[in-house]
């Protein structure tokens, strides 16, 4: 009870009138709050406030009868990702050759984020330049933020920067969902997923690096 | 030496803009918080740092870490007719009881000759039952993991073209966020090659966009 009852006044009145006794108008309301905070810590508890977040993901369709020609993308000076297990990325600049030389790195903002963006330095550049040029611009001019947005596009397309990414079979989602990541963040406009996996010239390079 | 009479206060706490305050917070908690539909499965994703969020209407398909595939589908009258086109092609009869049933029933990943079996247990026992994940083997020509997201396809563009030929007859404005996508959620531990074959189905299905599901990390830094 968080109240106390006092004593009603019927009774010991001067002159012996009777009076109706005086009811209380108080109302308990522990129970009540009781119920309320029950309630409360419940939906606190269960609630859940954020809702996940989503990584957008387009896959090409698969190759049919007409194009199961078309090959990976050969890049003179391009980056290729090779995922393994243990959380293990190893990166060469280039086309491989048995000289090649594999570079460990991690997942880390010193590791892949530096090695993508320093690569990227161009094309991060020229969006920022933009981007700087968009914030400039009035709310209302829709035909300038039109064509900032097609040069947007324009760059990306120019942009000679490219990615591919390889895993073998020890690789996890969570890597290549990391890969994803950080090729959003250093803005790189054109990157590969070679479905293939693993050449085994790189695996046996690979294998050289752990001895 | 006189005693010091305190005069005596009346010991009643008014409680009620208290109670005002918890009924208000009660209230709020349970207009905002939405109910978890119960999972065969708890996947843990990986994170990343995207802002996006989930859509409102989704395909989920969740993949496990021993690359088991589920299925669920949050409009459950797309759902019904999905699992109706599915029975039918292979060829097994399911009453509208059934349907429903399968309609409010959650992520699940069984074959589709057991699910009927499986929808006449009750809540208790579901949780029992060691789901194997809808099979998506394409050795044997097109598995079923395939039929679903084909039917699920047709019927998620249906539904939209629906909503759509509704909201112009009725002149109301067309919300086209209700759009019905393909969600993958996948433990982020999962073997990326068991991710990519489930994906590879849904190709084969002509379904190209998907939404990664991961969880929220801090912005990015480079430094």
């Amino acid at each position: 009870m968080a109240q106390i009852q006092e004593s009603g006044g019927g009774g010991h009145g001067k002159g012996g009138k009777k009076r109706a006794k005086k009811q209380s108008t108080h109302v308990d309301m522990t129970p009540m709050v009781d119920l309320a905070f029950l309630l409360l810590t419940f939906f606190v508890l269960t609630s859940t406030f954020s809702k996940p977040k989503v990584l957008r993901m387009i896959f090409p369709e698969k190759l049919d009868e007409k194009t199961k020609d078309i090959k990976a993308p050969t890049v003179k000076d391009g980056i290729t990702l090779l995922l393994t297990a243990k959380d293990k990325i190893y990166y060469y600049r280039g086309s491989l050759k048995p000289t090649t030389e594999l570079i460990p790195i991690d997942y880390t903002r010193t590791g892949l984020r530096k090695v993508l963006v320093d690569y990227n330095k161009d094309l991060r550049e020229k969006l920022q330049n933009i981007q700087e040029r968009l914030n400039k611009l009035d709310e209302k001019d829709t035909a300038a933020k039109r064509k900032l947005d097609d040069e947007v596009l324009q760059v990306q397309t120019a942009s000679k920067q490219i990615v591919l990414v390889k895993n073998d079979e020890g690789a996890t989602y969570r890597n290549m969902i990391d890969v994803m990541d950080e090729f959003m963040i250093a803005q790189i406009a054109k990157y590969f997923v070679i479905d293939e996996g693993l050449a085994k010239l790189e695996k046996d390079l690979i294998k050289k690096q752990g001895n | 030496m006189p005693k010091v009479k305190m005069p005596r206060s009346n010991p009643i706490l008014d409680m009620t803009p208290m109670v005002d305050l918890a009924f208000l917070l009660v209230t709020f908690f349970m207009l905002t918080s939405s109910f978890k539909s119960p999972e065969p499965v708890v996947v843990d994703p990986p994170t990343s740092t995207t802002k996006t969020e989930i859509p409102k209407q989704v395909f989920m398909i969740t993949v496990d870490n021993q690359g088991r595939a589920f299925i669920d589908l949050t409009n459950a009258a797309v759902k019904s007719r999905v699992f109706e086109k599915v029975c039918n092609r292979s060829g097994i009869k399911v009453d509208s009881l059934t349907v429903k049933k399968f309609a409010g029933s959650g992520a699940i990943g069984l074959k589709i000759s057991e699910i009927p079996q499986y929808l006449e247990l009750g809540a208790n026992e579901r949780t029992k039952v060691n789901q194997t994940g809808v099979p998506y083997d394409t050795t044997g020509g097109k598995s079923e993991l395939y039929w679903w997201a084909y039917y699920a396809r047709l019927e998620a563009h249906a539904d939209f073209k629906a909503r759509e030929e509704e909201a112009k007859t009725r002149k109301f404005p067309f919300d086209k966020s209700n759009y019905i996508q393909f969600s993958v959620k996948a433990a982020a531990n999962a073997k990326y090659d068991a991710v990519k074959n489930v994906i590879q189905v849904f190709r084969d299905a002509k379904v190209k966009q998907f939404q990664m599901i991961t969880g929220l990390e801090a912005e990015p830094s480079f430094k």
